[in-house]
């Protein structure tokens, strides 16, 4: 039996191109990879992290489970497509086996096995397997088109605007299953076999078409399915589609710890690479629900990344808030990824660049433990004597690292992409941290939380939020509260929510005062007040509107009291309600027992 | 008989009552307190002849008990019509002309949380100021007298980060006004106003501001405080730049005075969506048009009168009242 | 120390020469940010200014000046600037001080 047909031509070509492609594109990224990443790769693979990938290709790239997880219409869609095909190959190998023994048949003959093996004796078990398995995928592809057509029926708001290597690997796409049936059918039409559906149009076929036009007809059909698969396979390297491949490597290597950093390096374009552009970051982006701004989401960022086209208005169009990256199916790193673009189209190392961070210590008082206010915070005063209030009731000596003023935490210059500079402000703070013996820090604002713990190396000094302070003192008892029949919501600060985990512990320290309601959008899917200090693009106007969006669904929960845990989300949410925002240490100061300062609520 | 009902008893509805009067037509006075007068009872002078707040409105009062006006005290509006007017307890009033005269609310200066009122003894609004001369006890918190004032402009007023994007047109001439009064009070204090931009728009304003400089040594500084901190010894201490060396100052002060802004009122969004009234961007009652239709709404037999449509001061209130007042009868009487 | 020394010498004309001053620059920037033209110049950007406390950094004055095409020294000024955010916190015209900043390092430094 030949196994060839020069139909078969336009496949081959595709499979070859595109091998091609992939091998020189990954093993340009590998070789590129940093010798640390390469040594975590070797030490990793003889470990069950191996195993554990393997595990997560099966259940994301075949069963797409977190997409399931996000939206069951979609989740069924990507399944249908990734899985079926999947198994189409795998049993159409089986099938091959089973007619032809264990021997070598050419990639085409698994392919196109229909085409060749009218000359075989049937087996209806396979026939019926594969056309339910084709059914499977088809039952995809019409979902696909429906999405298309109808993508708010499907959960989705709004769906990617695409390329136009895109939209042709897409139409192809959605024409290679449609093609299948069809040449899989005139040929069952011609030579018998098939089952329920490739059986049932061929037999429809054979009543209403003559012979002569359905042989013309499965000359097509196959030559058109050929070219369907090639044209296909050719466009997958450089469309969305490569996903379906890289997806596979970044698993891999994301088990052996690589990952991105604030400087681009090669496994970003695993990540890159990775993203299917399927959209599912556009919904929850409040630039998009909100401001109505539809170019610079995730999805459009890693496009114009990858073909190497960002521009920094893109790159710094987002409020860095986390929402997409909770919901990414790919589990791309998407804050990381445009961080370190914003630092290669930024970036200028200056050694000289804030010389004057000397003799400048203004920090006052003595103790153990360092509060380190923040600039933010250095604006909400109410906050800062609260904690004073607190750290006196507890009985805490403190040091006051910058009441009079002291040197930005480096978190907002770094996530402008500046990294380098950065560093000098946090190599200052360090130095002025160790100076002055400390071995607790305490901070009210969750961006200086995130970059002391992110980015400083502060060994041997503890590194907290207020609001765990806080509640490490109510639990060993060193301060005690008067609780009240208030009502009280919580606005998760990003910084603080996604960005540091810390989702318990406020809520613990508002239940230990009062009651607590919950938002619409809470904990991991939590709003972003819209004035994060990741956006340098959008103007006054803009973070008004999102904090008005935001303060109406915290008014609606009808809580008397809302309370935030960052500086900036106070003042970012006081200017979309006439509600009082009040910081989490202000209620907490306000309920101490005995303490009848005047941060207590009129 | 037609009947107009002017819906709030300050300066504008009691001006407008006393005009319709004159005119013949009959009205009624909703009040939402138990006595007339609004914001200028707790005022104590009038910039800028120092006229005392208390005898305008005592003679206005006078005048509307003499004519034998009808009010309504203690009655807060739900909602109206040109036709109806339905109060909070579910009575409605028939009529047939509307005056809106609800005045104006006061910016709450706790929002501004960098200038520590209600946090720090010694700041004040300049609400308070009033209240403590009308008091005749202007002090620190602790009773004794201040050695150095500091006056802030704009608190609440052009100001988008409070959504205040207007200009409250009287709280700089107030300023100059009570900076004199306690340099009268305390004549060995130093008194300082912090502004960004000094607006005289009226007569004898200007003139106000001179004495002010000349007469009483008060010292204008151009620039915005940008906070307000304690100090060791219990004082405050305020920080600016001082926009005019461009460098930035601080001082330690024994009094902070915000001149708070004029707010639209909260009821105004409701008034607009349930009666057809419209909002400027300032969220005060936008009128007809600025020029022959300044006190009349977009709805036909709905009229403004004062500050509800724009921040206002005393005698174009007045005016204002007198305008709605012919407008009504004109609309009556046609 | 009484004014920002932007780099120019006593013998330099202090006069700020619209006619000779290249705008060019300080219009890309205004086209690019036409809300920095709302400044009413109150100052108090420059006295929260986290930099401002620290050194003679004054922002008020720099972008002032490179509205007028003054740009010598600009540079070197505003990389004082730690980018903290306080100043977009308080200005009352909501200008984007933070975006301004970045702006005016790329027209300037040209990346």
């Amino acid at each position: 039996m030949s196994f060839f047909a020069p139909f078969c031509i336009p496949f081959l070509a595709g499979v070859v191109v595109m091998f091609v492609l992939l091998l020189g594109k990954w093993g340009t990224w590998f070789w590129h990879l940093p010798a640390a990443d390469k040594q975590l790769i070797l030490r990793g693979i003889p470990t069950k992290y191996t195993w554990r990938a393997v595990k997560e290709i099966v259940n994301e790239s075949l069963l797409h489970r977190r997409i399931f997880r996000v939206n069951p219409v979609l989740g069924y869609m990507h399944m249908s497509l990734a899985f079926g095909w999947f198994l189409l190959i795998v049993t159409g190998w089986i099938e091959t086996m089973a007619h032809m023994g264990v021997r070598w048949v050419p990639l085409q003959g698994h392919v196109f096995f229909r085409y060749f093996s009218t000359g075989l004796e049937h087996k209806p078990v396979f026939d019926f397997v594969m056309d339910l398995l084709l059914l499977f995928v088809l039952s995809g592809v019409a979902l696909a088109w429906g999405k298309r057509f109808a993508s708010r029926r499907m959960g989705m708001r709004r769906t990617t605007k695409h390329v136009l290597g895109d939209r042709i690997a897409l139409s192809v796409l959605w024409f290679i299953f449609p093609m299948r049936l069809l040449a899989e059918s005139t040929t069952c039409a011609l030579y018998g076999g098939g089952s329920f559906l490739t059986g049932g149009l061929g037999d429809w076929l054979a009543d209403h078409v003559g012979t002569l036009a359905l042989m013309n007809l499965e000359g097509v059909a196959w030559w058109g399915y050929s070219s369907c698969l090639g044209i296909f396979f050719i466009a997958l390297p450089f469309s969305r589609y490569m996903h379906i491949l890289t997806e596979i490597p970044l698993i891999f290597l994301r088990h052996y710890q690589l990952r991105s950093g604030e400087k681009e390096k090669s496994f970003d374009h695993f990540q890159v690479e990775a993203c299917s552009r399927c959209g599912i970051c556009i919904d929850p982006c409040q630039l998009q629900s909100v401001l109505k701004i539809n170019n610079v989401q995730s999805v459009y960022f890693l496009r114009d990344r990858r073909y190497d086209r960002l521009q920094l208005d893109v790159a710094d169009n987002c409020l860095m808030c986390g929402r997409c990256a909770e919901r990414c199916p790919v589990n791309i790193d998407l804050n990381t990824l445009r961080l370190n673009s914003r630092d290669t189209l930024r970036n200028v190392p200056d050694e000289r660049r804030y010389d004057y961070f000397r003799g400048i210590d203004r920090s006052s008082g003595n103790g153990k433990v360092g509060y380190f206010a923040g600039c933010m915070t250095l604006l909400t005063p109410r906050t800062m004597s609260s904690m004073a209030s607190i750290f006196e009731a507890a009985g805490e000596e403190v040091w006051w690292a910058d009441r009079e003023g002291g040197v930005c935490c480096g978190r907002p210059l770094k996530l402008a992409g500046e990294t380098d500079s950065a560093r000098r402000m946090m190599r200052y703070n360090t130095e002025l941290f160790y100076k002055h013996g400390i071995t607790t820090l305490v901070t009210s604002c969750p961006i200086c939380l995130r970059v002391f713990r992110e980015d400083y190396a502060l060994e041997g000094i503890e590194i907290l939020h207020h609001s765990e302070y806080i509640l490490r003192l109510l639990q060993v008892g060193r301060l005690k509260l008067q609780s009240n029949t208030r009502r009280y919501t919580y606005h998760d600060p990003c910084e603080l929510g996604r960005g540091s985990g810390i989702y318990d512990q406020p809520r613990a320290v508002i239940e230990a005062i009062g009651e607590l309601l919950e938002p619409a959008h809470t904990r991991e899917d939590a709003l972003c007040c819209g004035s994060s200090v990741a956006n340098t693009a959008i103007d006054d106007v803009g973070q008004t509107a999102i904090a008005r969006s935001v303060a109406k669904e915290l008014d609606a929960t009808g809580a008397e009291t809302i309370v935030t845990a960052c500086p900036l989300c106070k003042k970012a949410l006081s200017r979309g309600t006439q509600t009082t925002i009040y910081d989490l240490s202000e209620i907490v100061a306000g309920a101490i027992v005995g303490n009848h300062s005047t941060t207590q609520k009129k | 008989m037609k009947r107009a009902i002017i819906i709030g008893g300050g300066i504008a509805g009691m001006q407008t009552a006393l005009q319709l009067k004159s005119q013949g037509i009959e009205s009624l006075i909703v009040e939402r307190e138990s006595e007339l007068g609004g914001k200028l009872r707790d005022w104590h002078v009038l910039f800028p002849s120092f006229t005392p707040a208390a005898d305008v409105l005592s003679e206005m009062r006078h005048k509307i008990h003499a004519t034998g006006i009808e009010i309504l005290f203690s009655a807060q509006v739900a909602d109206f019509s040109a036709t109806e007017v339905r109060l909070a307890d579910g009575r409605t009033l028939g009529c047939d002309a509307v005056v809106v005269a609800t005045g104006f609310s006061l910016f709450d200066a706790k929002i501004k949380e960098e200038y520590g009122y209600g946090i720090y003894d010694n700041v004040f609004t300049s609400a308070d100021v009033e209240r403590m001369l009308n008091e005749g006890r202007v002090t620190k918190a602790d009773g004794t007298t201040p050695k150095r004032i500091a006056f802030l402009h704009c608190v609440g007023s052009r100001d988008e980060k409070v959504c205040q994007s207007h200009c409250s047109k009287v709280c700089c001439i107030t300023g100059v006004k009570q900076a004199m009064e306690m340099k009268r009070l305390f004549p060995d204090a130093d008194v300082f106003n912090f502004y960004m931009d000094i607006r005289m728009f009226g007569p004898g304003y200007e003139e106000l501001y001179r004495e002010a400089q000349l007469k009483h040594n008060i010292h204008f500084v151009r620039g915005r405080i940008s906070e307000a901190g304690p100090t060791i010894d219990g004082r405050l201490q305020i920080k600016a730049e001082d926009t005019l060396t461009g460098r930035p100052l601080r001082m330690s002060i024994d009094m902070l005075v915000l001149l708070v802004g004029m707010r639209a009122n909260d009821d105004n969004t409701r008034f607009a969506a349930t009666t057809g009234l419209q909002q400027a961007p300032s969220g005060f009652l936008a009128p007809r048009d600025l020029f022959l239709s300044n006190v009349k709404s977009p709805v036909a037999g709905i009229f403004y009168a004062g500050a509800v449509s724009a921040p206002k001061s005393i005698g174009e209130v007045i005016n204002d009242g007198s305008a709605a007042a012919s407008a009504v009868a004109e609309y009556l009487n046609a | 120390m009484a004014t920002i020394n932007f780099g120019y010498s006593i013998s330099k004309p202090r006069t700020i020469d619209i006619d000779r001053n290249n705008l060019r620059k300080s219009n890309e920037i205004l086209r690019e940010m036409p809300e920095l033209q709302t400044c009413i110049g109150c100052g108090s950007c420059t006295a929260i200014c986290t930099a401002g406390n620290l050194t003679d950094f004054n922002f008020r004055k720099l972008h002032t000046l490179i509205r007028r095409g003054e740009y010598q020294g600009a540079y070197e000024e505003i990389n004082k600037c730690m980018l903290c955010g306080k100043c977009r916190l308080v200005c009352p015209r909501g200008i984007n001080t933070r975006g301004l900043m970045l702006l005016i390092k790329r027209k300037l430094g040209d990346y």
